[in-house]
């Protein structure tokens, strides 16, 4: 039960601390170009975490109608929908950071990325929070494994967010452009994640045909195994990928590879988040 | 802008959790293995132990080992003795070793013994959920502690970063506190090397700012001196002239009026000199606040008569502590301003209100009032404000404001520019501390 819970809380909490993590980067990266209020600096983070909170909370208790809709596939649909929703506000960012830093009045611009970060961040807490709600509900409430259970979730999220603070730290003090390139890099493995999440979601609902898998990878490195369960939390291994999953994945990468943030923002964000 | 504090606590607790929790679940899997193979010779040893147990007795047969363990004897395809949970099919097939099996709802770790000389097989099982809850609990024991303490190293961290980052605090605050004119070199008494050359780099700026306003001063002091007597020597001349030529010529009018202008700002540029802190010799007395501003009412009021402007004095006496000159300086030009751009006919009120811990000093009008977005603006040297009455035609310079604002500073007073609370003008508040 303990190492069960542990790996659960820590593949769903250090999936949610890394997007955090890298999110905060360009934060950091982009606060001089952007303005210097405090609501694009730190309000996001709290607002989205209180309300993804509150919304994972939501969505455990009722789970049990949203799994009825649909024909009994509503769980994988809501899922799905989150994945998409948040890929797409991905992409929005990708689009909008660099406008954002180009132009001089940047303040709209500024509100408008920092509302995409929050629906990002939030629709990762309500999706990876309900389900750490869901199985240590479920589980804790037998009394032979609460402490199992309990311990594992601490451990697990103490190492997930330990995790997301070394890394957000880590970036943070690298130079300017390493710093814009590693957080770029994961950004891109974000978002293709998402995708390839909504695709094996909508495929098990039905609602996507099933296609061939990509490669078999389990023997080398099967996902039941911990670094496994790091590596789907990391770069949304899967040991068995379809290949409509390995194309809606690549998609998403180059979605932020063709995006103006990789494009403009490279050669000019040296000037500006030199000065952060 | 990026906290060292936060940075350090977050980072030093982030690396002590990761490596701590990491190594508990490293720890927590080869105790776990430990503990299979401690259950494992265990077993070892009860199936030696039942392997000589005394079949014969009738409550052998039937022995009650408790819900998690089981066992059975054969001998040649026949069950001889078997524990009340057993079946009496075998837990396992007759190879010798470790296994696994599943019964009675639950699965079993077993171990199969032939004993050679009495020709018996012997099984006994254990439940293995039950194992592994007794194994895990014990193990968990051992981890609950490390998560327990985290709050304490977390508080521990806090106290030593913010025990390290004390000195950088102290020289911050030694910084903040220093007063405007206060050029002396910053002493540490508890240096650390780390801050050494900080202090030694800010002390040698220091240095270097004190010789530049030491120069500066001599240059304001000797230029105000030169300028002042020359100007005097022009109004002579030009007072001369005025009773040789015909003064009604408009060429002459505008030179009369370019050398006031060019007198005013000479007299402002020396007053605003000084009232700046570096030059500032503070010599506070006991003033009565309502007393000086009648003082400077009365010798300003030709002016308020020449523009017809009503001008009212409302409050009572009221002490402060203050510099006598420095305050008619901040009162002459408030009421000069007023003056200057209310117009004719205008009324102008000056009150002197207690407030308690605060007196506060009010010139208000009802001229065309300042724009909101240049009311911040208005304290900016050489700054003056648009107006359509003509107002700016009058003599000024911009720097009338300016002094008003050196002067509040340097008796640590506030300046506030309001709207009038007639339909239309601007009212300036000066809040002074009231003398204690």
């Amino acid at each position: 039960m303990f190492l069960n819970s542990v790996i659960l809380v820590l593949q769903e909490m250090i999936e949610a601390a890394l997007l955090i993590s890298v999110l905060l980067v360009f934060t950091h990266l982009f606060q001089r170009s952007w303005d210097k209020s405090f609501v694009l600096r730190t309000s996001w983070v709290a607002l989205s975490i209180a309300v993804g909170v509150l919304g994972a909370a939501l969505y455990s208790y009722y789970t049990p109608q949203i799994s009825e809709m649909f024909d009994y596939v509503g769980q994988e649909i809501l899922n799905a929908s989150l994945h998409l929703l948040s890929l797409l506000l991905v992409c929005l960012l990708a689009f909008i950071v660099p406008s954002a830093q180009l132009a001089k009045n940047t303040m709209g611009r500024a509100r408008f990325a920092a509302f995409c970060m929050t629906g990002i961040v939030m629709f990762s807490i309500v999706r990876e929070g309900s389900e750490i709600i869901q199985y240590v509900g479920g589980i804790a409430g037998q009394e032979e494994n609460f402490t199992p259970v309990v311990l594992g979730g601490f451990i697990g999220a103490g190492i997930g967010v330990s995790t997301g603070v070394l890394l957000f730290y880590g970036l943070i003090n690298l130079s300017a452009n390493w710093s814009f390139r590693i957080s770029l890099a994961l950004l891109c493995l974000i978002a293709g994640n998402m995708g390839s999440q909504a695709v094996l979601l909508l495929t098990q609902a039905d609602w996507l045909p099933f296609t061939p898998i990509a490669w078999d990878s389990s023997s080398a490195l099967p996902e039941n195994s911990i670094v496994g369960h790091l590596m789907y939390a990391l770069v949304g291994y899967e040991a068995t990928p379809s290949i409509l999953q390995v194309s809606i994945y690549l998609l998403g990468i180059v979605l932020i590879v063709i995006s103006p943030l990789f494009r403009k923002a490279w050669p000019q964000q040296q000037s500006l988040v030199g000065k952060a | 802008m990026r906290s060292i504090r936060l940075f350090l606590i977050s980072s030093i607790l982030a690396t002590l959790i990761l490596f701590n929790f990491v190594a508990a679940l490293q720890g927590y899997q080869s105790s776990m293995r430990e503990a299979d193979t401690l259950f494992d010779n265990q077993m070892l040893d009860l199936a030696r132990l039942v392997s000589n147990l005394d079949v014969s007795s009738a409550s052998s047969k039937d022995l009650r080992l408790g819900n998690n363990l089981s066992f059975q004897i054969w001998n040649e395809s026949r069950l001889i003795a078997a524990s009340h949970n057993a079946p009496v099919e075998p837990l396992q097939s007759f190879v010798p070793g470790f296994e696994y099996a599943n019964f009675d709802g639950y699965r079993w770790r077993t171990f199969t013994r032939y004993e050679v000389p009495l020709d018996r097989w012997v099984i006994v099982a254990e439940r293995t959920d039950l194992r592994f809850v007794l194994a895990e609990n014990v193990v968990l024991q051992s981890i609950l502690p490390l998560l327990l303490g985290i709050p304490i190293v977390g508080l521990l961290i806090w106290i030593i970063v913010s025990h390290g980052l004390r000195p950088l605090q102290q020289l911050s605050s030694a910084l903040r506190n220093k007063g405007a004119n206060d050029l002396s070199p910053i002493l540490s008494a508890d240096s650390r090397i780390e801050l050494d050359q900080v202090i030694e780099s800010i002390n040698g700026f220091i240095q270097r700012l004190d010789r530049v306003m030491e120069r500066e001063k001599r240059f304001s002091a000797d230029a105000a001196h030169e300028l002042r007597t020359p100007m005097s020597a022009l109004k002579v001349q030009l007072h001369n002239l005025s009773e040789e030529i015909d003064t009604k010529h408009e060429s002459f009018h505008q030179l009369q009026e370019g050398v006031d202008r060019m007198q005013h700002l000479i007299e402002q540029l020396l007053s605003l000199y000084r009232a700046t802190p570096e030059q500032f010799a503070k010599n506070c007395e006991t003033i009565d606040l309502y007393g000086i501003t009648q003082d400077q009412l009365a010798s300003l009021y030709p002016s308020f008569e020449e523009k017809e402007q009503s001008i009212e004095l409302i409050g009572d006496s009221i002490e402060i502590e203050a510099d006598k000159f420095a305050l008619e300086t901040l009162i002459s030009n408030l009421l000069g301003n007023a003056n200057k751009y209310t117009q004719r006919g205008g009324n102008i009120v000056v009150s002197v209100e207690d407030l308690g811990s605060e007196v506060c000093l009010r010139v208000e009008d009802n001229g065309p009032g300042i724009a909101d977005a240049e009311k911040s603006r208005v304290f900016d040297r050489f700054y003056r404000v648009d107006s359509n009455d003509g107002a700016a035609r009058a003599p000024g310079c911009g720097l009338g404001l300016t002094i008003v604002s050196h002067v509040a500073d340097l008796h640590q007073a506030r300046v506030e520019v309001k709207d009038s609370s007639f339909a239309s003008g601007s009212a300036f508040c000066i809040y002074f501390k009231k003398k204690s």
